[in-house]
């Protein structure tokens, strides 16, 4: 018990020093617990590598410089897709949420397109562009612009009616209410779904990866699965989890509480 | 009409709203067959609308839709009660202490980032091609990100309100019953509601790689043999599941629980 008490000690004195290894830190009697399991052999190897032999693999897959080429394929397919997505979505979804006609005709129609989800298009996709880039950038523009659209409808309908016309009675034109009151209102709004977006197009690119494979993160998993290498299915996994981890708490996150914080419609 | 007491000042509400979602979707589908018939879309590429309806109608009436329906919905409803009946009280109990909670959260926060259809790969290895690995990726995606929402909801728990249960001599089963699953409810509908997003997209990924039946596969099968209107009334059933099921069912439960139990922070 001392020692266990011992330990935790260390780890709390250390962590208040350096922040940034509470991020890691919990990892470490994961990985121990894993080698320990594997070790005991309770489950053969060719279902579950040590974490020596993804090491092992995880080197040889990024010495041959498979890892990286795959990685930014999957990467730039991504920024790609999310950025037409983006350019796609927000004024759209400013339109939407600025006229109510608007707003009654296409709000049935986006939330059923939402609802089909991204997936579900794969296979009509396949029949129209192929096994190819095409399909997999129209699966990702497509699953991050309908969250991304819904959020911003929402954030500008919810701007709050006194602010708007506090700044018209103070004699702002339209446009300028909609860039001084509206947007900046709506702005936290469209970060989220922003963050769910990409979350959702994230996981949509490894399938898609999966399913029209030619190169990427969710192909090598998959490739990996097929010719049975375990080890290469858990490197895969892990790349994603740790990318998909720094995308999304250092940089996603703060700027959604940075927005939040600034310009979020604090009520109290 | 002399029972009728509640005056309302727009008759049927609840019918008014109905048409008023159905009719931007009764325009879509006249929209469709006017493109497709001014067009002279090839039907290999897109169908018209009794196209559709003719084979959607086949797949009912031969029962195969009916099989594929079940089959993914059952797998839906085992891999999600199970990972609610594992994540609740695992999220609790880790959430209770601020030490462990904080010294956990983000090895949780990396599985739930890494929930659904990364495991696919694995999960047919582990389980073979079958209802195993399905429910297991579903299983997954609901899993890790309720029992991350049940943390962080137990964990944000203002301390003072904690205190005040002790200080006013309750026991931990009072605590845990009055205080801290009250206050995480909130977080754990929206985890639940989040999870099963993922967990339902999973489960169509999954199918397509994985089974022989459910939607997924249905889906994948006509795109074998080319019969885009199979696989547009797929779609369709897909999403108006999905929407049944999240605005029907999960988005009321979340602002019910919310509303009721939602701990509005006053600044």
């Amino acid at each position: 018990m001392t020692y266990a008490q011992t330990i935790w000690g260390m780890y709390v004195r250390w962590t208040t020093a350096w922040p940034a290894l509470s991020a890691f830190a919990p990892f470490v009697p994961l990985i121990a617990l894993w080698g320990f399991v594997v070790w005991l052999e309770i489950f053969p190897r060719v279902f579950l590598p040590g974490p020596f032999e993804v090491l092992q693999t995880s080197w040889s897959l990024l010495y041959k410089g498979i890892l990286p080429a795959y990685l930014g394929d999957s990467l730039v397919r991504l920024a790609v897709g999310a950025a037409a997505g983006m350019a796609l979505a927000i004024p759209l979804g400013i339109f939407i949420g600025l006229n109510q006609r608007a707003h009654d005709a296409t709000w049935p129609v986006l939330l059923f397109f939402q609802a089909i989800g991204d997936i579900a298009w794969l296979p009509i996709l396949l029949v129209w562009f192929g096994f190819g880039l095409t399909t997999m950038t129209f699966v990702i523009v497509y699953t991050v612009m309908f969250p991304v659209i819904l959020n911003t409808v929402l954030g500008i309908r919810s701007a709050r009616p006194e602010l708007e016309r506090a700044a018209q009675s103070l004699g702002a034109s339209r446009t300028r209410i909609l860039f001084e009151v509206t947007l900046p209102g709506a702005l936290p709004n469209i970060i989220t779904g922003l963050r769910n977006g990409l979350g959702y197009g994230w996981r949509a690119l490894i399938a898609a990866e999966i399913i029209v494979g030619t190169s990427g993160i969710g192909f090598l998993m998959f490739d990996a699965r097929r010719a049975g290498s375990v080890d290469e299915i858990v490197v895969g996994m892990i790349v994603l989890g740790i990318l998909w981890y720094i995308v999304d708490s250092w940089i996603l996150a703060p700027i959604e509480r940075a927005t939040g914080e600034r310009w979020g419609l604090v009520t109290t | 009409m002399a029972e009728r007491v509640a005056f309302s000042p727009v008759p049927y509400p609840r019918l008014r709203r109905t048409v008023k979602f159905m009719l931007p979707l009764m325009g879509l589908v006249v929209i469709w067959q006017l493109v497709v018939v001014i067009f002279d879309v090839n039907p290999r590429i897109f169908p018209d609308v009794p196209t559709v309806l003719r084979a959607g109608w086949g797949t009912i009436a031969d029962g195969s839709l009916f099989s594929h329906v079940t089959a993914s919905l059952w797998r839906v409803t085992v891999g999600t009660v199970l990972a609610i009946l594992l994540a609740v009280p695992l999220g609790i109990l880790m959430g209770v202490s601020r030490g462990v909670s904080s010294f956990l959260s983000p090895l949780f926060r990396f599985f739930s980032v890494l929930a659904g259809i990364a495991w696919i790969p694995i999960a047919t290895l582990w389980f073979g091609y079958g209802f195993g690995a399905i429910t297991f990726v579903i299983f997954n995606a609901v899993f890790f990100v309720v029992t991350y929402n049940t943390l962080l909801g137990v964990s944000t728990i203002p301390m003072p309100i904690r205190h005040a249960a002790a200080s006013l001599g309750t026991s931990r089963w009072q605590l845990l019953k009055e205080v801290l699953v009250p206050g995480a409810l909130p977080n754990i509908v929206t985890g639940i509601r989040t999870g099963m997003g993922f967990a339902w997209r999973g489960l169509i990924a999954a199918e397509m790689i994985a089974t022989n039946t459910g939607l997924g596969y249905m889906l994948f099968l006509a795109r074998d043999f080319y019969r885009t209107e199979v696989i547009v009334f797929a779609m369709i059933v897909i999403g108006i599941i999905w929407l049944v099921l999240d605005r029907l069912l999960l988005a009321p439960l979340e602002r019910a629980t919310v509303e009721r139990w939602g701990m509005v922070q006053r600044s």
